[in-house]
């Protein structure tokens, strides 16, 4: 079960990686895990010392804003923003 | 001077001298903090980068324009309550890297990099509850050695000093006032918040000391403190340099906590000949327009050819390379400048 993640510009391109990815879960915490089983330098960048994702950070699932147990399904698309903020 | 690399609050930006022009490469990590240069022990730079969203992370490179990210960097435990808000220094001690950080504490790596772990001895320290931080958080900005004895500055906790290689901790501060100083109270252990510290490598017990109170010296090692403040016109600032070579010292003051740009807008870096004796303005160049800007405490550097640099709040970056004598303000306009290097 593939399921799309996109990840902001901003942070693709200072850990030097695309902005789409293909990873495997039934939720979004499985997702993440795939993900960052390739990419570990975005685990720290994506949750906090605590395992949640960062504050600043919003994850939809197909265009529903989802927290790390919100289940996945078979081709869904999620994608990851980042606060519209700063000087 | 021919390369400077400079971290700024947007990217990092390398600066190439040919001539009396000079030219300008980046942004490099855009829209990143960039807080700290280092070196590896295997040579190496690297540089430390954060983000309001992304938290920090440590770029390594062989030639200061390609980079590339480490799988991992300092980080908290899980269910200390701590945040890794910023990695404000590297200190490179043979095999061995330290990164000082905020919330305040110590990490090494034995891996170049790869792997970080926490100094238990200080991150842990007995007075670790009474740590509060100051304007600019709780952090771990200035890490010297000399053998088995490391001094880290700590805003707004400290000196503290190991006389064990980084097993067991003490604080330094005697004879410095604390931020909130109560009246006939006894000083605290903790609650003093060092901005700038610099050392004598050959006489590594002498120690400079720009604080929040005011500019300091020890002549043993931390144990005792004294104010040193005769011909600046402020004493408060965050930036504190001795050349290896001549021992000048040079500081930047700035007119008080609550108003942190030069006094009445005349920038100007301040030298000591003799060892923190008396101060004046370092040499020429100064301009004659008030610049209300400062200078951040890892905005400054400098080299054993006397070539130093330092970068402002405002964006601007002002070099000299005959010791501190003719400073020269660059054209080139930046953001925020958090961190200076002299490359070659």
């Amino acid at each position: 079960m593939s399921v799309t993640v996109r990840l902001p510009r901003v942070l693709t391109q200072v850990v030097g990686i695309g902005p789409k990815h293909d990873a495997d879960g039934h939720n979004l915490g499985e997702v993440l895990d795939d993900l960052f089983a390739r990419e570990p330098s975005l685990k720290s960048h994506l949750l906090d010392e605590e395992g949640r994702i960062r504050p600043h950070i919003l994850v939809f699932v197909d265009a529903t804003r989802a927290g790390i147990d919100s289940p996945v399904g078979p081709h869904s698309e999620v994608q990851v923003l980042q606060a519209v903020s700063g000087g | 001077m021919r390369r400077i690399v400079i971290g700024t609050e947007k990217g990092a930006y390398l600066l190439s001298a040919s001539g009396a022009s000079w030219t300008v490469e980046g942004p490099m990590f855009p829209g990143w903090k960039v807080t700290a240069f280092g070196q590896a022990p295997d040579g190496r730079h690297l540089a430390a980068v954060g983000s309001n969203w992304f938290g920090v992370g440590v770029h390594a490179s062989q030639d200061w324009t390609n980079w590339s990210q480490m799988e991992s960097a300092p980080s908290w435990p899980e269910n200390q309550g701590r945040k890794m808000d910023q990695i404000w220094a590297f200190h490179t001690d043979g095999d061995r890297l330290w990164a000082g950080v905020a919330d305040a504490g110590l990490f090494t790596s034995d891996d170049g990099a790869m792997t970080w772990n926490p100094v238990e001895g200080l991150n842990e320290h007995r007075t670790r509850a009474d740590w509060h931080p100051g304007f600019g958080g709780l952090c771990a900005h200035r890490i010297l050695m000399s053998g088995e004895q490391i001094w880290v500055g700590i805003s707004a906790v400290g000196v503290f000093r190991s006389d064990d290689a980084g097993a067991t901790w003490d604080a330094k501060n005697h004879g410095v006032p604390p931020v909130d100083a109560a009246d006939n109270a006894a000083p605290p252990e903790v609650g003093y918040c060092v901005h700038g510290l610099s050392q004598d490598p050959d006489h590594p017990e002498k120690l400079w000391r720009q604080d929040h109170q005011g500019v300091f010296r020890t002549v043993d090692a931390g144990d005792h403190w004294e104010r040193i403040e005769n011909g600046l016109p402020a004493g408060f600032g965050f930036v504190m340099w001795r050349h290896p070579g001549s021992g000048r010292l040079l500081t930047l003051p700035l007119s008080s906590d609550e108003n942190r740009v030069p006094v009445d807008g005349m920038l100007r870096a301040y030298v000591s000949d003799d060892e923190g004796d008396t101060w004046e303005i370092a040499g020429r160049g100064w301009p004659d327009a008030p610049q209300f800007t400062g200078t951040l405490r890892g905005a400054f550097d400098g080299d054993s050819d006397g070539q130093f640099c330092f970068g402002t709040t405002g964006g601007k970056l002002w070099v000299t390379g005959d010791g501190a004598e003719t400073w020269e303000e660059l054209q080139p306009a930046f953001p925020r400048i958090a961190a200076v290097r002299i490359i070659e």
